[in-house]
């Protein structure tokens, strides 16, 4: 064996089932990366077959080799610089002329290649028919027939990819005819080409001369960077056919190319390698499913019906689970009260570590149920036809249409994350429809905001809950949208990209794949709670808890509980002291005694806070805050929700209680809001409308870095905290000289 | 290799050339931009306009001139589906503004 370690590339178009195939080789033994300076993800998986080890890369999805998008150039940079020992084209069966455009120019390229013929069960329920054999046989490479959902196959496919790499093969072009006028020009290319070794031994000569007369950007700088003088011998050749085409046939030398490749494999096919058993004109059941689902009209209902659903089905079937993790973790936080002994170290357990972390783990189910949804829309094609109704509108704000998937994913049906809609600005392509999309997808309701929306809604507009929800999500999307043209006109000012994209057939989503992406999307989100919130959280903690009070305040707390304990018998002193270790009921005046005993615990936690540095911090920006409405307690949490939107409400929580640990729960935060004199209906309204639109949270702001810049990044935390504060205070000042 | 022997090598079409949009006998229902049709079906490119980057995209998804496809959504606010070489393609406005049919 030639061969222990084989490296192998999946290739070809978009909902191939690259990505299936991907999985089923790999199952979990896969790593998801960027390729390096741009955020295309870069897929690879190990696995073992017989007695090689495979190193498999998922290349993105082209329709060409040709450097028109970020993906192509990756894909054939991949190619030429990694050298994989064999690439599998995969091909879908059912799509074969249009896959097979892919296929001519890998055969051109010279690769080494193996087709794996995808979908032949849909191909075969279409009426087409594939003599998979004959196809090798005219293309002169091996083919093997798969089922990718199933796995069927890939046995077979894998042995013979094997065999192919082994065989070593040198870089060799398949020759294609692309008529007269061209083949003499490409000869006389090639010839030149060949003699220089220009760019060899990368790129064959027939390939270089092609990609010249293609106009290929990035094959020109390459040229020009190697060999200037040859270089513009070759474009000014070239140069000349193009004008002449021009002038004679009205086109660019590349669609004639385009035309001859398709014509290639018109006479391919046309040599009994496809039949239809059916009338070819007839249309398939998902070109009849999208004369319904994207007509003007019917489109756009069926959508929001689909989408309220989703958001039924996130809501309502998580709920179980997310009581369930709500009731584990309160069962954690009272045995670690009860077993934990007093003091500093319990506090942090408690409000720290269980409070921070807890309070973002129980929103776990919520996110899984959501990100199935959408991996269900995503899998079965529905997502692309979201996006392609959307263009209009989102065309309107400076977006594209595939600014539809952010949006969503981030809040767009409350109750996303910031985190994963940053990451799936992805595929967009245009830089700046990217960034404008980037930066008001942190607008939209996440799924921190809402239990803090909840909460303020069913305090203070507890009468209209619903409505009141509902029209919160509007007003999100109202701001991100207008905050997006605003972007668009002033610093990310530029032309909108045409909207061309395949849609996908529709298709029944496997089990699998479903399971991978909503695993893959969730994990993310656990991986924030277990490192960056359990810190953030320690670290609030520890804001809120020093430099604690200075001894003369601790004394006084000290005595004054020292005497009411002396007012009262010590016979009550005792039953108080039962009734911690045993449930019985207290006697009057027990009851009395503990609660003049926690009132003065509550004053001493609100004056350890307010002197703690949270507190100071809070104070400090009081005068400011306090024309939005807010006291120095809203500014602590407003100041946690900078670290995680999720502390907000905890923060509240543990500011509003007091020092009392173990009665965190809404209702009684609720009420306690609604007694106080801080807050009303204005002030609700106001914090709630800041909150939505302040800074984006800190593992955010970490991943537009990431995809973005730093740079962007703060213009992104700056920009929103002025926008929300002036649009809090606005609230705040007009809400209140109405009453 | 001279190009009789490339000829013969390759599936033999070198003397293929774009086919152009004619006068059929039939009456022709529509003649113009793609954003423009009112009819659903079948229509045959008969020039792709705008850059030359659009142009070169478009011919790689299959539009090119002389090739026939499928129009599904006529009108649908200006953005069409064509299904065309066996795939869907959706296009907006301005790239439909950009390619000239006519109804077949």
């Amino acid at each position: 064996m030639s061969h222990s370690k084989i490296t192998m590339a999946l290739a070809g178009n978009p909902n191939a089932g690259k990505t299936t195939l991907f999985n089923k080789l790999t199952g979990a033994r896969q790593h998801v990366g960027n390729y390096p300076g741009i955020t295309v993800s870069h897929k690879e998986g190990y696995f073992k077959h017989q007695d090689h080890k495979i190193i498999i890369t998922d290349l993105p999805g082209t329709y060409s080799l040709t450097a028109y998008s970020v993906e192509e150039i990756v894909s054939r940079d991949f190619l030429t610089n990694e050298k994989p020992d064999v690439v599998i084209n995969i091909v879908d069966a059912s799509n074969l002329e249009r896959n097979l455009y892919l296929t001519t120019q890998f055969l051109e390229m010279g690769v080494p290649l193996i087709i794996a013929l995808n979908m032949m069960d849909v191909a075969r329920d279409r009426g087409i028919e594939i003599r998979f054999k004959k196809l090798s046989e005219l293309l002169g490479i091996p083919v093997v027939p798969i089922i990718a959902r199933s796995g069927k196959g890939k046995e077979e496919l894998i042995s013979e990819a094997i065999k192919i790499a082994n065989k070593n093969l040198p870089l060799i072009s398949k020759d294609i005819s692309y008529g007269e006028d061209l083949d003499e020009v490409l000869m006389e290319l090639i010839d030149t080409i060949a003699e220089a070794s220009f760019l060899t031994p990368n790129y064959t000569p027939r390939f270089t001369a092609i990609k010249y007369l293609e106009h290929d950007d990035q094959m020109l700088t390459k040229g020009a960077e190697s060999n200037p003088e040859l270089a513009r011998h070759l474009e000014q050749t070239v140069g000349v056919v193009s004008d002449h085409l021009l002038k004679t046939m009205d086109v660019y030398p590349e669609a004639i190319i385009a035309d001859h490749r398709y014509g290639f494999i018109k006479s391919i096919v046309r040599q009994g390698v496809m039949t239809h058993k059916f009338d070819t004109d007839r249309l398939y059941t998902s070109d009849r499913i999208d004369k319904v689902l994207t007509n003007r009209l019917m489109g756009p209902v069926v959508m929001l019906a689909i989408l309220f659903g989703l958001y039924q089905f996130t809501f309502s079937w998580s709920e179980l689970p997310v009581l369930w993790m709500e009731g584990f973790f309160s069962w954690l936080g009272a045995t670690v009260e009860f077993y934990l002994p007093d003091g500093m170290l319990k506090s942090m357990v408690i409000s720290g570590v269980i409070d921070g972390v807890g309070g973002v783990l129980g929103f776990v189910p919520l996110i899984m149920f959501m990100f199935f949804g959408i991996a269900v829309l995503e899998d079965s094609g529905y997502l692309a036809r979201v996006a392609f109704m959307m263009d209009r509108i989102f065309r309107t704000f400076g977006l594209h249409g595939s600014s539809v998937m952010p949006f969503i994913v981030s809040g767009g049906i409350a109750g996303g994350c910031a985190v994963p809609g940053v990451m799936a600005t992805r595929t967009l392509r245009s830089p700046k429809e990217r960034m404008a999309t980037l930066l008001t997808v942190p607008f939209m309701n996440c799924g921190a905001k809402v239990p803090v929306l909840v909460l303020l809604i069913g305090t203070f507009f507890n009468e209209h809950k619903a409505l009141y929800m509902f029209l919160f999500t509007m007003h999100a999307w109202l701001v991100a949208l207008f905050a997006a043209k605003f972007l668009r006109m002033t610093v990310l000012k530029g032309e909108a990209t045409p909207f061309v994209m395949e849609l996908p057939p529709y298709r029944f989503p496997t089990f699998q794949g479903l399971l991978i992406h909503t695993w893959e999307r969730t994990w993310q989100y656990i991986k924030k709670a277990g490192t960056v919130i359990l810190g953030i959280s320690i670290l609030l903690w520890a804001l809120m808890t020093f430099p604690g009070l200075p001894d003369s305040q601790s004394e006084y707390y000290e005595t004054l509980r020292n005497q009411t304990l002396s007012s009262f018998t010590p016979h009550v002193q005792q039953e108080l002291e039962k009734r911690i270790s045993k449930s019985n009921q207290l006697s009057a005046d027990a009851e009395m005694l503990r609660n003049k005993l926690n009132l003065i615990d509550q004053q001493q936690s609100a004056a350890t806070l307010k002197n703690s540095v949270a507190g100071k911090i809070g104070s400090f920006f009081e005068p400011v805050s306090s024309f939005a409405g807010f006291d120095w307690r809203t500014n602590i949490a407003m100041l946690g929700g900078f670290a995680a939107k999720e502390v907000i409400i905890s923060t509240l929580g543990t500011v509003y209680s007091m020092g009392d640990l173990s009665s965190e729960n809404a209702g009684s935060l609720g009420q306690r809001l609604f007694n106080d004199p801080n807050w009303n209906r204005v002030v609700a309204v106001s914090a709630m409308v800041f909150i939505m639109f302040y800074a984006p949270c800190f593992v955010t702001l970490v991943c537009i870095a990431k995809e973005a810049s730093w740079k962007w990044a703060f213009f992104s935390m700056a920009f929103n905290t002025v926008f929300a504060f002036l649009a809090a205070v606005a609230i705040f000042q007009i809400g209140s000289l109405f009453g | 290799m001279t190009l009789k022997e490339l000829n013969k090598k390759c599936h033999c079409f070198a003397k293929k050339t774009l086919r152009r949009c004619g006068k059929g006998r039939r009456r022709i229902l529509h003649h113009g931009p793609l954003s423009e049709s009112n009819y659903a079906g079948k229509v045959k490119i008969c020039k792709v306009t705008g850059d030359r980057k659009l142009c070169a995209r478009m011919a790689s998804l299959g539009v090119i001139p002389g090739e026939e496809a499928e129009l599904i959504c006529p009108k649908s606010g200006s953005r069409c589906i064509l299904r065309i070489n066996g795939g869907t393609l959706s296009l907006d406005q301005t790239t439909s503004n950009n390619i000239i049919v006519q109804s077949v």
